[in-house]
């Protein structure tokens, strides 16, 4: 059975997958981005700080996918929990440290015009330093969102969601009718799932950053 | 900048936001004072809870200091492998793409290396081993090297590509030849980008290293896996935290790679 033949039969199963691989990671992005861009504002202002949670995120990206849901199975049990947990830790690094480079990143000028012209320190943040760091937190995001359907396949082990499952049931079943197509179903359909979310990324940028600071 | 954002560039563009240097440095040399400390801490208490300790039988069977070392080598034969393989073709072929008679080639190894790391990491060594039914070290090395060789290639292509017009000129003028230019003068520079490249490649190589059991490779994930198979926890965590100290030990040793092999004056 070609490729094609398998895909159309199985439609049904694979696209439910394919939206469960994309609307998790999708979900655990906008997580990511949450406590993110919290930890970003609470650091920002002190360079210790942004070094330490520069550091500390660095760190957990340098940790095997497969060591931490490891280390999560015992803790939170199987299904959905460790990849969420998983996934969201890995998105935070590309996405604090953007923050913390957006929100350094903005004009002192600004900051203290803003401050003149009578706003309180949560306005000036919120209108004006935010908003001008908002490209960079963007960028961030979008390298987390890819990065994530990746580890997202790794995820799938502990009776996870998405496309993963598909490499991992073509792995076990190797050998038998059909076992490379289901594994590359999965692969190839991460590799297209992902390049339409970064389209989709590049458009949400261009509907939502401001005409002014665009390059 | 770290590592491994470094690596992350390379999925999509966050070149375009440069850290301040001042955190870049403070946080790096964080990690390269912390994280050496944190990993013979927790391998240490680890090792002798797991050596010391009451298993039972069926964990004293996976859980003994022969398995784990064998399990270990593995795992360090195969980043030691891909990471061996991926400079000896990522610098020279990356060193010919900036080459001026071979120039035009470089969107198109770009490209391809852009895709390779963009698959999934599981995904390309489980359909390389389905599609050639071999097992073990090279099951696992062969799409790695695929995988790894991104943020080497892009690193020395960039590294190179960045040095000063004027100092290549300067070289020629006072009668260097071009392959004079090349060693004395652009590979220096590039130096640095080159080994931040690699300490991603080692990271990338070290993590991937734990899905080698899939493909019969051995490696730490395997003990994960048995202790996942068999329920028994403590030989998950084991397996757990003695991937993350290699992890984080790799990725120390890259980053001393970076301070220390760095010409000086080339760095900053």
């Amino acid at each position: 059975m070609s490729l094609w033949q398998y895909v159309a039969e199985r439609w049904d199963r694979l696209s439910l997958q394919a939206w469960l691989h994309v609307s998790g990671v999708v979900q655990c992005v906008i997580l990511a981005a949450i406590i993110g861009v919290a930890v970003g504002v609470l650091v920002y202002r002190s360079s210790a700080g942004s070094a330490i949670a520069t550091a500390l995120s660095s760190t957990i990206l340098t940790i095997p996918s497969f060591a931490l849901l490891g280390l999560l199975i015992p803790i939170v049990g199987l299904g959905v929990t460790p990849s969420v947990i998983a996934l969201t830790l890995y998105g935070l690094l590309p996405i604090v440290r953007n923050t913390i480079v957006g929100l350094a990143g903005v004009d002192p000028a600004v900051s203290d015009a803003a401050k003149g012209i009578g706003m309180s320190r949560v306005g000036v943040l919120s209108r004006v330093e935010l908003r001008l760091a908002w490209p960079a937190i963007l960028t961030g995001m979008r390298v987390s969102a890819q990065m994530l359907m990746g580890i997202a396949v790794i995820a799938a082990y502990a009776k996870g969601f998405g496309l993963g499952s598909e490499v991992f049931s073509g792995l076990t079943r190797a050998g038998s009718a059909n076992s490379l197509n289901q594994a590359l179903a999965g692969t190839l359909g991460v590799v297209i799932l992902a390049l339409i979310l970064d389209g989709i990324f590049v458009l949400i940028s261009r509907l939502t950053v401001p005409r002014g600071i665009r390059d | 900048m770290t590592a491994v954002a470094e690596g992350l560039a390379g999925i999509s563009e966050t070149r375009s936001f440069e850290e301040k240097p001042s955190v870049a440095r403070r946080s790096d040399r964080i990690r390269l004072f912390i994280q050496p400390i944190a990993v013979v801490v927790i391998v240490a208490a680890v090792l002798t809870w797991v050596l010391a300790g009451d298993l039972n039988a069926n964990e004293s069977e996976t859980l003994n200091l022969p398995t784990i070392l064998t399990l270990t080598g593995q795992h360090i034969l195969i980043t030691l492998v891909v990471s061996v393989l991926v400079v000896v073709i990522a610098v020279p072929l990356g060193i010919a793409l900036t080459r001026p008679a071979l120039k035009w080639l470089s969107p198109v190894f770009l490209a391809i290396a852009n895709i390779g790391q963009a698959a999934p990491a599981l995904g390309v060594i489980v359909l390389f081993f389905l599609w050639t039914g071999i097992e073990g070290l090279w099951a696992v090395s062969i799409p790695l090297i695929f995988y790894t060789l991104l943020p080497v290639l892009r690193n020395t292509m960039v590294g190179i590509q960045q040095v000063d017009r004027s100092l290549i000129d300067a070289g020629r003028g006072i009668g260097m030849s071009a392959s004079g230019v090349l060693f004395k003068v652009e590979l220096p520079l590039a130096v640095p980008l080159i080994l931040a490249g690699l300490r991603t490649a080692l990271v990338l190589a070290v993590g991937t290293a734990t899905l080698a059991f899939f493909v019969n490779g051995g490696g730490l994930g395997e003990l994960i896996d048995t202790g996942y198979k068999l329920q028994l926890n403590s030989v998950m965590y084991v397996g757990a935290v003695l991937a993350i100290g290699l992890a984080l030990l790799v990725d120390w040793l890259g980053g001393m790679a970076e301070v220390w092999l760095s010409p000086k004056g080339a760095s900053e």
